[in-house]
């Protein structure tokens, strides 16, 4: 009796490089955007019913919790902003080459972490 | 639609083992995925001990040695074994290649080969690509050519053959769109990195005169721009060609065009 063919392994055992993890990430930060984003949005429209709300965005702020929130979103737009950058390169007809792929991908993985540190020190004032 | 797990019936077990009987001091465990039609079972992974003292440089030879020598019940595609007529195009180490032009040297640790992703399995490495076929068969890919004198050759300048350089020596190995994850998810309407450079090999070839149907033809949301530049593709392809760039030619022809 012939048995119901399977389906081969696929993400499960394909290898990772740079592009692959560049496209994938591009798709995770630009949905933590969207909703990061909102989230921005709807407490700044809470400023609008009065004052007191201010005290509550001041104190999630400057929680540990919203640190992260800062950080991370600070990181998931950087790492959006050039990674689309890259794609209208592409969308253009460049960068298609495996060496050159390979290197505005790093681009995009380390300049994020860069403007990242660099928004903070800012933040900071440190500049 | 996106899957990430396996349907039950595909789970990979492990399999048998098959000691070294040579006595030899270098060895190497390869991994190959078996799946026999008639037994009924789920796929597994059978572990084989070869001798590297006596073994050839490529992947292909490992598993010639395998069937000859270990185990003759082991089923793969194999013709030319020189990188030409695409047969033994199977996953190793994780990534799409050619057994015949991989050498295993390359490959660090124990040598993994299954066969290409995503698709229906007829027997141990063996895939089903009548879908790509299918698909391919779909572009038409032929020339086209309606005014010109059937019984005449239709001259190309060498400026326009120099176009067709890097899209013509594609061999159909699928190495390229089973690597791409989109056609992973979507491999009923996208057509894939391998259809598509073929494609595009015949809209940009100037002797044929059905350019603007053909650009028609593959502007549809699925079947072309399903590409998100994953390169997954160019990074496969045992001949060096880049396929994403094709999809980025003709996505800009069409930007371009007015169809």
């Amino acid at each position: 009796m012939e048995n119901k063919p399977p389906l081969s392994p696929h993400i499960q055992i394909y290898k990772w490089h740079i592009s692959s993890l560049v496209s994938i990430s591009h798709r995770i930060t630009g949905i933590i955007n969207i909703i990061a984003i909102s989230f921005v949005c709807l407490l700044a429209s809470l400023l609008v019913f009065g004052e007191s709300n201010y005290e509550f965005i001041n104190l999630f702020l400057v929680s540990l919790i919203g640190k992260f929130f800062i950080l991370g979103l600070t990181w998931s737009f950087s790492f959006q902003i050039l990674s689309e950058i890259r794609h209208i390169i592409m969308d253009l007809g460049y960068g298609f080459e495996l060496r050159t792929a390979k290197i505005t991908g790093l681009i995009v993985i380390f300049g994020s972490i860069i403007l990242t540190i660099a928004f903070y020190l800012i933040g900071k004032n440190f500049f | 639609m996106v899957q990430i797990n396996l349907p039950e019936n595909s789970k990979v077990k492990q399999g048998k083992y098959f000691k070294d009987l040579t006595g030899s001091k270098n060895l190497r465990k390869v991994n190959v995925y078996r799946w026999d039609p008639s037994s009924g079972e789920n796929p597994r992974i059978d572990t084989y001990e070869v001798d590297m003292d006596n073994c050839p440089s490529k992947v292909l030879d490992i598993l010639n040695k395998i069937k000859n020598e270990i185990d003759p019940t082991l089923a793969y595609r194999r013709s030319c074994a020189h990188g030409v007529c695409g047969s033994c195009a199977m996953n190793i180490g994780g990534k799409n290649s050619l057994a015949c032009t991989t050498p295993h040297a390359e490959i660090e640790g124990d040598i993994n080969i299954y066969p290409l992703p995503h698709l229906k399995v007829k027997k141990d490495l063996i895939g089903d690509l009548d879908g790509l076929y299918k698909q391919y068969q779909s572009i038409e890919p032929w020339l086209k050519s309606n005014s010109k004198s059937e019984t005449k050759e239709i001259i190309q300048s060498k400026e326009d053959r120099a176009k067709l350089d890097g899209a013509y020596e594609c061999i159909m190995c699928a190495c390229c769109s089973t690597s791409c994850p989109s056609y992973w998810w979507n491999g009923d309407k996208y057509l894939g990195p391998a259809v598509l450079l073929q494609a595009y090999r015949w809209i940009i070839d100037s002797r044929d005169e059905e350019r603007t149907a053909r650009l028609k033809k593959v502007a549809d949301e699925l079947k072309l721009y399903r590409c998100h530049t994953i390169l997954n593709c160019t990074s496969a392809c045992p001949k060096g060609l880049n396929p994403a760039k094709a999809i980025a030619e003709i996505k800009k022809m069409l930007a371009t065009a007015n169809i």
